[in-house]
């Protein structure tokens, strides 16, 4: 059983890689697609930069969830903070899960967040005024990535409540 | 906080007072003008020719100032965007105008002048190109177009190898061999003139009869000839190119110099491009009068605070007639907001979403309140917010002059850092946990600034709860807006059924789930209230759903079709659910703020005290922190909006309104003051 107890810890920091890689593979995908859309608008139209800009950034947002959930798991295993918490296989089990959320939430949405943000740019290329429904198309995406963020950060919280 | 009421004008004066009162109209600008509603023997005037000449000259125009801008660039400051129209007095104003045409010819010079550099420059490419060509052959002390002589032939050419004089030697011997032309091969004489890595430059003499046959051993080398044709020694050639590319250099410096002497002209030219905006602006207004032999019809709206006084203006001045009643919702009147100056800012916030409808209230004033509310939330640092104001009161104060869309966005984002600075100290975080790390990292000693109220970080559930109330707090604001609007209209009747109802059926679930111990337990909520208040409570939801499924369907007048709508509508409480969980945003985003800066804090202290580590702790909190308050910023501004249009704006409001954009003068520099 010793080894078991020692992969917990393991387990809890595989969690935490998974929520930041795949958020951040997702994010980084996403502001890649945004951004070859948003350099093509403002070939034609330099002036139309801020408001491409913040139409990229929009699906960089679940790249910092991910890193936000990696970050709270670390912490709470020890890892940072130089806490000396001993993780068991169980606990580590279920910090795994609980990142789930966030890594495969966040790397889906980004990539449809950023579609829809391609496609606010070209809305914006043609009507600049509709600036503000472009950009809400796009957030509305996001509001799946926020739910799994809350969940992956409720359960991470409460694991050591559990005393497991 | 209002719609302004609007009033339909109509003014109707002499064809000989026309420029003078349309001049009159676009100064004061607050005249919207729509095409001429009378038809009656009226005529409208074309005035597409004259207009498509003023944009040609201000295209003009502004090209020259494009160009005199990159080419005096220096004189633009980085805050120029923050600058706004320089002042400029009517008595400058004629004197200007009559020399339009003296700015025009100087613009039109400069245009030419870029053209001349451009050619010029393409020139030059050329030149570079013969040069280039040229390079290989500078050891050849001939012409390279002399063919031979009496006797003898010299054929130029490169060879697409690296050769040398053996190896040439030997290929066409080889090659003399397969075409059975040894002889002629014996006879030739090659010179390498220069080789590079992958060409070798070479001159061949062979005797006259024999040139065909020579040509076809070299073709079968992999010989091409040269198409230089030049009756100079290359060498000289080539300080002959170089000599004219000088010369044009200094030509297109002289262009240059031009254009630099013609940059003091730059304010000029502003000033007539806004004078053709004025212009063209003009005479899209003519063609929308009516005009007869001697009259023309203006017809248009204007607001009705200012008619009576604008009438009376028009009436003192020329010998007009001026009608004017106030707009009723079927005129479909242009919408201007009238708001205090807390929540005017949000005023562009709102045209991104739409302006009122047809007699739909203004919802700035509401939507401001939990705008600069929710905004702080999010953010919630009150190092960053402070760090907001100060930028945002220091460019409000540093440039007074600066365009209203810039100056409504500073505000917005000054009334959003002081929400943020209070949330920062009702939460705890003053950039992160900054004051922590510096103190236990440099002093040995940890100081912690307690939060006011509670640490979201520390207590994840509370937060979340605080969120989902602030939710049902904005939701039922918005339905209050709704039924505002219906008692306001003297719909009593939709107010009960689409809002009182409503807020029956969901106000009573939320109090019965505050009775149950699963509920509260789970929301971590330290009182449960009793199973009367239950009781009462799910009286009321089921008041509100029969209500709701007898009611919502009412626009149907068969009696199941209406009942089966009315399920649909019930089923609509699910929306109330999800719109709920939507705050959740709040936690996230508060949190992503913090967690992010403790994150650059951390990093920075990993560097350990002492003047080195203090030095890299600065430069990563400076880096970081700016970043952080870069993205957090961008967050809280969209999702802050989203909630206000997709959560607040579904409970009520439609829009749809078309903005008022009154006849004024619409220049991009100047503004012109009477002295």
């Amino acid at each position: 059983m010793v080894i078991m107890d020692n992969l917990g810890i393991v387990f809890a920091l595989l969690g935490a890689a998974i929520s930041a890689l795949l958020a951040g593979i997702g994010s980084a995908v996403g502001v890649g697609m945004a951004g070859e859309a948003a350099a093509g608008v403002v070939t034609e139209e330099p002036q139309k930069f801020g408001k491409v800009l913040i139409l990229q950034l929009l699906p960089g947002t679940q790249g910092i969830y991910g890193l936000l959930i990696a970050f709270i798991t670390l912490s709470q295993i020890g890892i940072l903070g130089g806490g000396n918490a001993s993780v068991s296989f169980r606990a580590g089990l279920l910090y795994f899960v609980a990142c789930l959320p966030m890594g495969f939430v966040g790397l889906w949405s980004a990539i449809r967040q950023a579609r829809a943000a391609v496609a606010g740019i070209n809305l914006v290329a043609k009507r600049p005024e509709q600036m503000g429904k472009a950009i809400i198309f796009s957030a509305m995406v996001e509001t799946y990535a926020i739910l799994a963020l809350l969940i992956s950060i409720l359960a991470i919280v409460g694991i050591p409540a559990l005393g497991v | 906080m209002s719609v302004l009421p609007m009033s339909k004008v109509n003014i109707i004066g002499l064809k000989n007072d026309r420029k003078k009162i349309l001049e009159y109209i676009q100064k004061i600008g607050i005249l919207e003008v729509k095409d001429c509603q009378y038809d009656a023997g009226l005529e409208n005037v074309d005035t597409a020719v004259a207009q498509s000449k003023f944009q040609k000259v201000k295209d003009d125009l502004l090209q020259a100032l494009n160009i005199l801008e990159t080419y005096d660039a220096e004189g633009k400051s980085i805050f120029y965007i923050l600058q706004g129209k320089r002042t400029f007095f009517r008595s400058d104003y004629e004197g200007l105008v009559a020399k339009r045409e003296q700015i025009i010819d100087v613009a039109r010079d400069v245009l030419n002048l870029k053209k001349q550099i451009d050619d010029k420059k393409m020139q030059i490419l050329k030149l570079m190109d013969q040069i280039d060509e040229l390079k290989p052959w500078q050891d050849l002390s001939i012409a390279m177009n002399i063919k031979g002589t009496d006797k003898t032939k010299v054929v130029f050419g490169t060879l697409s190898e690296n050769y040398t004089k053996e190896r040439i030697t030997l290929v066409l011997k080889e090659a003399g061999e397969k075409l059975g032309a040894d002889k002629t091969v014996e006879d030739l004489y090659v010179d390498i003139i220069n080789t590079t890595k992958v060409k070798t430059h070479i001159a061949v003499i062979c005797k006259k009869e024999q040139l065909e046959e020579v040509e076809n051993v070299l073709r079968y080398i992999g010989f091409i000839e040269s198409q230089i044709d030049c009756d100079k020694t290359p060498t000289s050639k080539i300080g002959e190119l170089r000599k004219k590319r000088q010369e044009i250099k200094s030509e297109i410096y002289n262009c240059e110099k031009s254009i630099y002497e013609a940059a003091k002209f730059s304010d000029d030219i502003k000033f007539l491009t806004d004078y053709y905006t004025m212009r063209i602006d003009k005479y899209e207004v003519i063609e929308k009068l009516g005009q007869s032999q001697s009259t023309f019809v203006l017809s248009g709206f204007a607001p009705t605070n200012v008619v009576e006084k604008l009438g009376k203006a028009l009436c003192e001045k020329w010998d007009v007639v001026f009608e004017h009643t106030v707009s009723s919702e079927e005129d479909n009147p242009p919408i201007l907001l009238k708001n205090n100056s807390i929540s005017e800012p949000l005023e562009g916030v709102l045209e991104t979403f739409s302006l009122p409808g047809r007699g739909e209230i203004d919802p700035t004033v509401v939507m401001s309140m939990f705008y600069y509310f929710l905004f702080g939330i999010m953010l919630s640092d009150a190092g960053y917010g402070v760090l907001i104001v100060l930028a945002c009161s220091i460019a409000l104060w540093r440039f007074p002059k600066m365009g209203d869309v810039m100056r409504r966005a500073l505000k917005m984002y000054l009334y959003c850092g002081i929400s943020t600075t209070f949330w920062g100290v009702m939460f705890g975080g003053y950039f992160g946990d900054a004051v922590q790390v510096i103190s236990t990292t440099f002093f040995n000693k940890e100081v912690v600034i307690k939060p006011l109220w509670f640490s979201p970080m520390e207590e994840p559930m509370r937060m979340l709860m605080f969120s989902l109330l602030v939710g049902i707090i904005h939701l039922f604001a918005g339905l209050g807006m709704k039924l505002y609007s219906c008692i306001k209209a003297g719909n009593l009747k939709d107010a009960l059924y689409d809002v009182i109802f409503w807020y029956m059926l969901v106000g009573g679930a939320i109090v019965f789930l505050l009775t149950t111990k699963m509920f509260t337990d789970m929301a971590g909520l330290n009182f449960t209230l009793s199973a009367n208040v239950g009781k009462v409570a799910i009286g009321f939801m089921i008041v509100g759903a029969i209500g709701i499924i007898l009611t919502s369907g009412r626009s149907s007048k068969n009696p199941f079709k209406r009942i089966a709508k009315g399920m649909y509508g019930l089923y609509n409480v699910t929306g109330y659910l999800s719109d709920i969980l939507s705050y959740s945003r709040l936690l996230a985003l508060g949190l992503a703020t913090g967690v992010i800066a403790n994150v650059f804090n951390k990093m920075g202290s990993m560097f350990g005290d002492g003047i080195l580590g203090g030095i890299a702790f600065a430069l990563v909190f400076a880096l970081g922190h700016t970043l952080n308050i870069g993205i957090n910023l961008l967050g809280a501004y969209v999702h802050t909006n989203r909630l206000q249009f997709v959560e607040f704006f579904g409970k009520f409001y439609e829009g749809g309104g078309e903005k008022f954009s009154p006849f004024k003068v619409d220049t991009a520099y100047f503004e012109i003051k009477n002295d």
